[in-house]
């Protein structure tokens, strides 16, 4: 795997993708030429991703020079606070039907002003109050979206 | 027509709207067009369609506008479309004049954007009537060309652009078989039955994905500290950029009407050509206002250009284009050649609106130049919240459906990975948004001439097509032209 470059890695992960969906589409039914199934064109874009990532996968082998090595895509980045915000959107997901829309969202502002550059408490406890409030204001009564009332019934 | 539409108090406001948000995240670095258009979709659900059409316009061509601050100001481009402002215009700072580098920015825009909007004008019509004879062979044909070329534009390697593209026309694919009834890859998944919407996946790829990257790193942003004054260009200055705003407006009015031209290539354009022109070339990149106005204008006139095959034959140009298109689906109203004589309130509502939304931006840009240095300077930690409620609420208020939030999600990490390995989603959300119209046309083609598939080579605007689409295939593999090219964008 060290081994292996960047576009190597991603290719054979695009190859098994596209096989995937060729195969796949193959229970759809491909039809005839005349009334093509449903998953004529899936198979076909399955086929074209398979295709192109061997073409991928061929230049990124012959490769001289640089770039012939893994590179390490997360190395001096604080990768750690991408997961920790993917965390928190699905946290928020999940949340969002039973607190609420506004206090779900107050404690979401108020997590990431906190957990990714931690800011002041104060900073944190307006921010969250105000985006939902404000928010809730643009959204609800304003657009008219219906958003979610929890439990709290707000 | 158009300025009755246009005009009316709802209408005025949304123009005003959208080219105020649009100057606001064209300022801002790390939040462009496509990604603001994709978060602000969901809201106008609830207006009417021209109303939308119109502020999402406006959002377009009001973040070329804004790119030229950030770019004169940071040296940061505000979108990938300003990014060659910054070689002259950052200079021109630092010398002491970036008053008359944002006030030519701002007036070359203006200038750009009208004459873009006339030729928007004068085109679209006769092309709309010609584009009346294509069938569902020629329509495939043209979406193909659309497809090759701006695969072909993308930056990278051409075969990632177009497993991007394949891999796009699979997710447009997903879901309901319109001509079968069945439905695919829907994993029984019930809000997979439609197959993903627009918004959960542009909001993915292009928000979060770019939210995702900026925490990783610190943005740190210094403002120009002198105080800008005089905005107004002198004489001398007018004598020399006038040519360039002219030029810089018909490249990027031509370059945008070809799919993947887009405001990008047309400004690098503009300014390589204004170099090439230039007696004293060597001087470009050491501030002078002939390298901010040619491609300010070029990019802004780009997007008047982007807007004639969207609206005459339904083929989206760019990123941008392609939501757009999704949109004017999701509306009801299908662009394309029947859209001026169906729907002409929209059309020139739309047009009509580009004028407006012109001189609001001009009126805009100049006085409050104070104020967007201030907005440069909120900080990202606090900015980012902001943007991922954005996207969580518009995610949400799709359907009032939680998965939407959750396929957003997918996305954004989606986005996150081909980001890391240098795949570029533009391609991907083009084939998305035109992958069921162009299986439609194949299938439809196929039906109607008994499985026949040369019926694509013996219509003659077929065949022309492809063979163009055929060509701009195999163009890449002549060496000389597969150098490194600007990077893809609006």
């Amino acid at each position: 795997m060290a081994k292996l470059n960047n576009d190597q890695v991603s290719t054979i992960a695009w190859l098994a993708c596209g096989g995937f969906i060729a195969w796949a589409s193959l229970g759809y039914g491909l039809g005839s030429a005349a009334s093509p199934g449903s998953g004529f064109i899936t198979f076909l874009a399955g086929l074209g991703i398979c295709f192109f990532a061997l073409i991928g996968l061929a230049e990124a082998s012959f490769r001289r020079g640089k770039e012939t090595r893994w590179q390490p895509v997360l190395k001096g980045l604080e990768w750690k606070k991408a997961f920790l915000v993917m965390g928190a959107l699905a946290a928020y997901a999940f949340l969002l039907s039973p607190l609420g829309f506004i206090l779900c969202t107050a404690l979401f502002v108020g997590f990431m002003l906190r957990a990714v550059k931690p800011q002041r408490w104060p900073a944190v406890l307006l921010g969250g109050i105000l985006s939902a409030l404000g928010t809730y204001g643009i959204f609800e009564l304003w657009l008219k979206a219906q958003l979610p009332k929890g439990w709290l019934g707000f | 027509m158009g300025f009755q539409v246009a005009l009316t108090p709802g209408n005025l406001f949304f123009c005003f709207v959208g080219v105020l948000i649009g100057t606001l995240v064209g300022v801002l670095p790390g939040l462009g067009p496509v990604a603001a258009i994709s978060l602000l979709l969901p809201t106008t659900f609830h207006i009417t369609p021209v109303s939308a059409v119109i502020m999402l316009a406006g959002i377009y061509y009001g973040a070329m506008y804004g790119g030229s601050t950030t770019s004169i100001l940071v040296n940061i481009p505000g979108e990938a479309a300003s990014v060659v402002t910054c070689l002259d215009g950052y200079q021109m700072a630092r010398k002491g004049r970036p008053g008359p580098a944002l006030g030519i920015a701002a007036f070359g825009s203006f200038i750009a954007g009208t004459l873009a909007v006339l030729g928007l004008m004068f085109v679209a019509p006769p092309l709309a009537e010609m584009a009346l004879r294509f069938g569902p062979p020629e329509y495939f044909s043209l979406m193909i060309v659309g497809l090759t070329i701006l695969t072909f534009l993308a930056s990278g390697p051409m075969w990632k652009a177009l497993l991007m593209a394949c891999f796009g026309l699979f997710l447009g694919c997903m879901g309901m078989d319109t001509i079968m009834g069945t439905t695919r890859f829907t994993l029984d998944i019930v809000e997979l039955s439609e197959g993903f919407g627009l918004v959960p996946v542009v909001m993915g790829l292009f928000g979060i994905s770019e939210v995702l990257l900026n925490v990783e790193q610190t943005m740190e942003r210094s403002v120009f500290a002198t105080r800008i004054q005089n905005l107004f260009p002198t004489r001398k200055d007018w004598r020399d950029s006038i040519g360039a705003i002219l030029r810089g407006s018909a490249i990027g009015f031509f370059l945008g009407i070809l799919p993947g031209g887009g405001a990008t290539i047309s400004a690098f354009t503009a300014y390589a050509v204004e170099r090439k022109l230039s007696r004293h070339p060597e001087n470009f990149g050491t501030g002078v206002i002939e390298g901010v106005a040619a491609p300010e204008a070029a990019n802004n006139s780009a997007t008047g250009g982007a807007f004639i095959p969207l609206l005459t034959l339904g083929i989206p140009t760019s990123a941008t284009m392609a939501i757009l298109l999704g949109a004017l689906v999701i509306y009801g109203t299908q662009p394309g050649p029947m859209l001026i004589k169906e729907h002409p309130s929209l059309f020139w509502g739309v047009v009509a609106s580009m004028y407006l939304g012109n001189f609001m931006l001009l009126v805009l840009n100049l006085p409050l130049i104070g104020l967007w240095v201030k907005v440069l300077k909120i900080p990202y930690p606090i900015l980012f919240p902001l943007i991922l409620l954005f996207c969580l609420i518009g995610a949400y208020s799709l359907n009032n459906n939680v998965a939407q939030i959750l396929f957003m999600i997918f996305f954004g990490f989606l986005g996150y990975l081909f980001k890391k390995f240098r795949y570029e989603a533009a391609p991907l959300v083009l084939a998305f948004v035109l992958g069921p119209m162009l299986e439609k046309a194949l299938r439809r083609s196929l039906l109607h001439s008994g499985g026949d598939p040369t019926v694509f080579l013996t219509r003659p605007i077929s065949a022309v097509l492809l063979g163009v689409a055929f060509v701009l295939l195999i163009f890449p593999l002549i060496p000389r032209f597969t150098k490194k090219r600007p990077a893809f964008g609006d």
